[in-house]
């Protein structure tokens, strides 16, 4: 019997230990969350009249902090409310999707969604058209959607071309690469399945066999937005092919194709790289030799712009003068191009 | 001449029984499945026997190596830790604040790199800790302990870095690739690491607690082992061989990235699992543990080597993951 009541002692004096280890496990957790919030909520203390939901996907990609910059001044300036949300990590409908629901449910006077995947959301973009909530896309979508307002977008296809041209010069294609011996280039991208990775990726393609018959590019590695996966799979390509030159179709995949060509040393040292998004560590690779040109997307000018517009449509009361479809030239950085230009381009999250 | 036919007889049936043991002992098996991949990798592209690509197979193996010898400890011990990837995100990021702060200070890159690696080791330490704390005093079963310090691990990196890779270090990655031939100093450090800790699971007092407390944790208590304080232990280690893949990818990138080791917790998982360890403990080799990874290595890597449409990889590799699970299914029977 004593043995019991020391057992259970024992148990509850253990219970009482765990219970004050969830509790301070919980309270650590929750003081970090809270801190996150209270600079997360600074982003709505403009509210005066209207308030515009954002909502993109992998909300901590550099490309999406850089947009939130743009979108953040242009709000403070129009004084709107913007709600920006999105996943952290995810670039997905299924973790999108509850996003929207939920902005939806705050009965924002506009909607401004970066979408993961234009036609799982179209259930959603309609809902909201239909409680007389103007839609608005930013980054991808589908030209042929005639119920959004607007969409202000980087051009892709372009860019996948003007990356093909900036590698080609960068290979010196008219002398290196012929039909006795062609140049093997590689190419990494985050996802096959992403509008925007697949439409810079038709570009390159296209511009390849348009112009430069004479380089062949490896089916693609897939990084998973990850680095360090792209440097592993570059690798790979490095040691199996002879390559000449990598087309990095995105911020990741270009930090991965820096870290790979500088791993493997003299064997790297004449592989030319063109990546795309301006990273700040791939600002400085350039800097250093390891990239020869970075294909630079506006997201601070889109995420402006599209504030603008959405802003624009809910004061005049109609779409009269806001174009349907505005698409941002991307621009091609050298290790040429001034610091001034740089700092205007780099993807910065302040 | 009685006597030769006798011993032959006897002979006989003892040769065709250590055929049996060898034939049907799972590493033997993933030995073959390992050596079978890489004369048909080599076959399809004679490059894959060059030194260079030995090389890079052996830095891409010690990457998983580190964190599935951390797991085989875990899944031994009748646990599992999930949290090894987001560990190696957060101290990846905490290590290239601090490293970025050391260049600034300009100390030498030696130096950077020792501090680096203590650093990183000791967020480990400190996530392996969380998890010790929540299982052994809170009596949180280890899957959602670690899915606690997973998730906070992995919005943490993401909240401290703000998305971008922190620290740019060309010099760190230029180090990467140096060594002795294609042994690169990397490589020799994380086989250092798991050999000691091969030796220390199957041959100390430490290894066989270990076991027993993954087989039957009331008779390991019964026999006096003070099972709380060793399945504490195991975490913390757990948590610094997690912490010091993030210095090894920090290393390897010349960054500590946030987004590094997104899935490598469920890649660890399939090479234990594919290496003959049971997920109810008591069961599990390090030589297993490392055949597997291999064996992910070489699918992984040897497949964009042949230049395979990546939509094939995942299917490849489920399908040797499959095959590994049907040979451990079948491997009693071999033995009978």
């Amino acid at each position: 019997m004593k043995r019991e009541s020391l057992t259970s002692g024992a148990l509850k004096r253990s219970r009482w230990i765990g219970a004050k280890a969830v509790i301070a496990a919980s309270l650590a957790v929750s003081s970090i969350a809270i801190v996150g919030l209270g600079s997360a909520s600074q982003a709505g203390a403009s509210s005066k009249k209207f308030s515009i939901a954002f909502v993109v996907g992998a909300e901590a990609d550099p490309f999406f902090q850089s947009m939130y910059v743009g979108a953040h001044a242009e709000a403070k300036k129009l004084g709107v409310t913007l709600i920006w949300q999105g996943d952290p990590v995810d670039y997905s409908p299924s973790t999108q999707i509850p996003v929207v629901q939920q902005v939806l449910a705050e009965k924002p006077s506009a909607l401004v969604i970066a979408p993961t995947d234009t036609k799982a959301l179209e259930p959603y973009v309609a809902q909201a058209i239909k409680k007389g909530i103007p839609v608005f896309n930013v980054d991808s979508g589908d030209a042929n959607q005639k119920n959004i307002t607007s969409w202000v977008t980087g051009n892709n296809v372009q860019g996948g071309t003007a990356a093909a041209d900036a590698l080609a010069s960068a290979l010196n294609y008219s002398t290196t690469c012929t039909s006795a011996s062609p140049c093997t280039v590689a190419v990494g991208v985050s996802s096959i399945t992403t509008s925007t990775d697949a439409a810079r990726l038709k570009g390159f393609d296209a511009q390849l066999k348009a112009k430069y018959p004479n380089i062949t590019a490896l089916n693609p590695i897939v990084s998973q937005s990850q680095s360090s996966v792209a440097q592993q799979g570059f690798a790979q390509d490095i040691s199996a092919h002879h390559l000449q030159g990598i087309f990095a179709i995105d911020g990741t995949d270009a930090e991965g194709a820096a870290a790979a060509i500088t791993a493997a040393g003299s064997a790297g040292a004449n592989i030319k790289v063109v990546g795309y998004d301006a990273y700040a560590s791939n600002i400085a690779s350039m800097q250093g030799g390891k990239i020869a040109a970075i294909i630079s997307q506006q997201p601070t000018l889109e995420g402006k712009d599209i504030i603008k517009y959405a802003v624009q449509r809910l004061k005049q009361g109609n779409a009269k003068g806001i174009p349907h479809l505005l698409t941002l030239a991307n621009i091609v950085l050298t290790p040429t191009t001034s610091q001034a230009t740089l700092n205007k381009y780099v993807y910065t999250a302040s | 001449m009685s006597t030769s036919i006798d011993t032959l007889e006897s002979v006989g049936p003892s040769a065709l029984k250590r055929l049996q043991s060898i034939v049907g002992n799972q590493q033997f098996i993933l030995l073959l499945v390992l050596v079978a991949l890489v004369i048909f990798f080599g076959e399809r592209n004679s490059l894959f026997f060059t030194s260079s690509e030995f090389s890079n197979l052996l830095i891409d193996f010690s990457g998983l190596a580190l964190i599935a010898v951390a797991e085989t400890y875990v899944i031994i011990s009748g646990g599992i830790d999930l949290s090894v990837g987001s560990t190696q995100a957060i101290s990846g990021v905490g290590g290239g604040f601090a490293m970025q702060s050391l260049m600034n200070h300009h100390m030498s890159e030696t130096g950077v790199l020792l501090i680096g690696a203590v650093i990183c080791a000791g967020i480990g330490l400190v996530v392996g800790a969380v998890n010790a704390v929540l299982i052994t005093k809170a009596n949180l079963v280890p899957f959602v302990a670690t899915l606690v310090t997973l998730s906070a691990g992995a919005g943490m990196a993401l909240v401290f870095s703000r998305g971008a890779p922190i620290g740019q270090n060309p010099e760190a990655v230029a180090w990467s690739a140096t060594g002795i031939g294609p042994f690169t100093w990397l490589v020799i450090i994380v086989i250092s690491i798991t050999t000691i800790l091969g030796i220390t699971l199957h041959v100390s007092k430490y290894g066989r607690n270990n076991f027993a407390i993954g087989s039957n944790s009331f008779a390991a208590r019964a026999a006096g082992i003070n099972v709380k304080r060793h399945i504490a232990s195991v975490y913390m280690l757990s948590g610094i061989l997690a912490g010091l893949t993030g210095m090894f990818f920090y290393i390897r990138s010349g960054a500590g990235s946030p987004q590094v080791g997104a899935s490598s917790n469920l890649v660890a998982i399939a090479a234990v699992v594919i290496g003959g360890a049971s997920l109810t403990g008591g069961v599990g080799r390090i030589t297993g543990t490392l055949l597997g990874a291999g064996i992910l290595t070489i699918v992984t890597d040897g497949l964009i080597f042949i230049n395979v449409q990546p939509t094939w990889n995942q299917v490849v590799v489920a399908a040797f993951i499959a095959l590994a699970a049907v040979l451990q299914s079948i491997r009693p029977g071999l033995r009978s």
